[in-house]
């Protein structure tokens, strides 16, 4: 069996730690190496897995053996990582946004492509079984045409400091959240979104300290007419079951799908907790993903969600700041 | 004992008769329909006379309190008609189909000298209440995220004038105004609401945003021709709560019966409820005791006419794809 050496760059998005985790469960991948600028939150980990360790992502790159990078650091490297990775010859998963401009984001495409590697977008709400699914009876004709989207990722304040720091995550809730569901729309209609109309604010820091977008609606509306509305915001707070929600209503001519994706869950209510919660037991979407990746290397097929995707999707959350600034609806610059 | 009569023996008129039956401090007198099949119908299982005109029905048994069931574009000339004979008026919502219309007959009402009530009846749903009453402890002033929904079957199967937008203003005037009313009279005045809305035969779906002063942010949905049962649905959060809740989670007794084949002609879907006094009941005894005692109602004419204003204002964003801004007395900027 051909096996895959994929590299991790960076650790600052917690999801590194599952994506690792996740890679070790699969008999084709080694992880050939773990780049990371703070060693307190990776070398111990890399060491105990028998991982080598790198402070500098570029040693990473530097290893032939390597076939493939994942991305993991804040936004605003995003671009700067996987042209590296390009010109080193590997392949690229990088964690979303894909970009903070569509400017760097084409570059980060055209990159790739000269140098012959695959970039693949982290949308891993593709791979939740309920979405496929969904996809499916969409693809079967069950509900006709579409109208109009309703979807909502709400979600809670995240964790890292960079998250809330704007010259490393390039924006808030607006932008962290609308590009996963934003991505299932344009990934439904098959239209590129023509206009986008959003609001943007900063209401759930029950200190009031927060400067960055925590709360929003994006509005969008596809070039065949077709309507879609989001709400992305960071609006669980700590009572709340669980971390947030993936939900995507499907308004049809000829029906209505309606996807709540982490609705397969059982109540847990415990003493200590002094609370309810809910518990998880569908598919696991991230696992999901990295084997499509890991796959479509090791066949050598395109990768099934592209950097194209990404871009689509991290474009309407960038002019949903400039509509916010603009106070009206602007169009999308093709 | 309050004298009360029912224009219009539908579905609603049906349920405003109803209620007033069981109510202590109300007597029903009489009902009228121009269908004389409806009015006989009711008015046999009222046990009080039913008439074919309002006009003679009015002139005749001389209520002290009408409430006026017709199709929506009949609620204006129903209430002047109301009013010119002396009667205190509760109207089913939407008041009217446009707001100069709703305006106009606030102003008749006051001229007659008799109160206008509407029926905003989604204030008296003690999850509704309840709602407002939780966003106003957890600091709702400071602004947060509001989702509702309100979805069911095309009412136009069993009641054709509803189809026409013309006569029944439409899924925004007709069904998302419960949630419109509702979103004013718990976050105040909205600057703006950006919409879309989309209309066939067989569907009307529609989808709102309405922008509060404080950041707040309403997203409502109403949709007419949903494939399953009639439905409704909300969450608020804002930084210190969160608060979500509908039907059917809400719902306490299930009574599932194996279905019979063929659909009927009949009236459109209104939420059942298991309480003592349901909320279409809490409403037409509100309005009794506020004509009784001379007290503001919880939700006022003036109230009405606003909900129409935030009305067309969607549909006015819906049509031409732009935000529309609201000026401080909801109307279009
Ligand atoms: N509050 C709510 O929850 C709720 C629910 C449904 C409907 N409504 C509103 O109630 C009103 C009535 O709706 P409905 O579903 O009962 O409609 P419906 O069609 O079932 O009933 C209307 C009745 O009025 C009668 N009518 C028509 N013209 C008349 C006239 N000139 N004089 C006397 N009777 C006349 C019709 O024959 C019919 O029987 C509408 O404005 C609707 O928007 C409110």
């Amino acid at each position: 069996m051909r096996r895959l050496n994929v590299g991790m760059l960076s650790f600052a998005h917690a999801h590194a730690y599952d994506y690792l985790a996740c890679l070790q469960q699969m008999p084709e991948v080694t992880v050939g190496g773990i780049a990371d600028p703070v060693p307190e939150r990776t070398e111990e980990l890399a060491m105990r897995h028998a991982i080598p360790y790198y402070s500098d992502y570029r040693e990473l790159l530097a290893d032939a053996s390597i076939d493939a990078v994942i991305i993991c650091s804040e936004n605003v490297h995003h671009a700067e990582h996987t042209l590296a990775a390009s010109e080193a010859g590997k392949h690229v998963l990088c964690e979303k946004p894909l970009g903070l401009s569509a400017g760097e984001m084409e570059r980060m495409i055209a990159g790739c492509e000269a140098k012959g590697v695959q970039l693949m977008t982290a949308f891993p709400c593709r791979f939740l079984t309920p979405v496929v699914r969904a996809k499916e009876a969409f693809d079967r004709g069950e509900i006709g045409e579409i109208i109009a989207f309703k979807g909502t990722n709400r979600g809670s304040f995240p964790g890292p400091a960079w998250f809330a720091e704007p010259s490393l995550s390039g924006g808030g809730a607006v932008l962290d959240h609308t590009v996963h569901v934003m991505d299932l729309m344009n990934w439904f209609t098959g239209s590129p979104v023509e206009q986008v109309y959003a609001y943007a604010g900063t209401l759930f820091d029950p200190e009031h300290k927060r400067t960055i977008d925590d709360s929003g609606m994006v509005h969008v509306t596809f070039a065949n007419g077709v309507f879609g509305v989001l709400d992305p915001s960071w609006s669980r707070n700590p009572g709340f079951p669980t971390w947030g929600d993936v939900t995507l209503q499907i308004i049809g001519t000829e029906g209505v799908i309606s996807i709540d994706a982490f609705n397969q869950k059982n109540n847990v209510y415990g003493r200590a907790s002094g609370k309810g919660s809910w518990s998880f037991w569908g598919d696991d979407m991230n696992g999901l993903m990295l084997q499509a990746f890991v796959q479509a290397l090791l066949e050598g097929t395109p990768v099934p969600v592209t950097g194209l995707d990404g871009l689509r999707s991290a474009e309407v959350a960038l002019n949903a700041y400039r509509s916010v600034q603009e106070g009206q609806p602007v169009k999308l610059h093709r | 004992m309050i004298k009360t009569a029912v224009i219009g023996c539908g579905g609603m008129g049906n349920i405003h008769a109803d209620r007033y039956m069981s109510m202590p401090e109300a007597q029903l007198i009489a009902v009228c329909d121009i269908n004389g099949e409806a009015a006989e119908r009711l008015g046999l299982l009222a046990g009080v006379k039913y008439y074919l005109s309002a006009q003679e029905m009015l002139e005749r048994e001389k209520p002290e309190v009408v409430s006026i069931a017709v199709p929506t574009y009949l609620h204006v000339p129903m209430v002047r008609l109301a009013a010119d004979y002396g009667a205190h008026v509760i109207c089913e919502k939407p008041l009217a189909l446009t707001s100069a219309e709703a305006e106009e007959a606030v102003r008749y009402c006051n001229g007659k000298g008799v109160r206008l009530f509407v029926g905003h009846v989604v204030r008296f749903f003690p999850a509704y209440s309840q709602l407002a009453e939780g966003i106003r402890q957890h600091g709702g002033g400071r602004g947060g995220i509001y989702h509702a929904k309100r979805a069911g079957s095309h009412p136009g199967q069993v009641q054709e004038w509803f189809r026409d937008p013309a006569l029944s203003g439409g899924v925004i005037v007709d069904l998302m105004i419960h949630d419109i009313d509702y979103i004013r009279g718990t976050f105040g005045e909205a600057e703006e609401v950006y919409a879309f809305e989309h209309r066939t035969e067989t569907m009307n779906y529609a989808s709102a945003t309405f922008r509060f002063g404080n950041g707040t942010l309403a997203q409502l949905e109403a949709f007419w021709g949903y494939p399953g049962a009639f439905h409704t649905a909300f969450e608020y959060a804002g930084a210190d709560v969160i608060i979500s809740g509908g039907t059917p989670d809400g719902e306490s007794v299930h009574v599932r019966r194996a279905a019979a084949s063929g659909s009927a002609p009949g009236f459109v879907e209104t939420p059942a409820s298991v309480l003592l006094k349901d909320p279409y009941y809490e409403e037409l005894e509100h309005f009794l005791r506020c004509i009784a005692s001379g007290a503001e109602p919880k939700v006022t004419a003036e109230d009405a006419v606003q909900a129409v204003r935030w009305a067309e204002a969607a549909v006015s964003s819906g049509a031409t794809g732009l935000p529309v801004k609201l000026d401080a007395k909801g109307g279009i900027l």
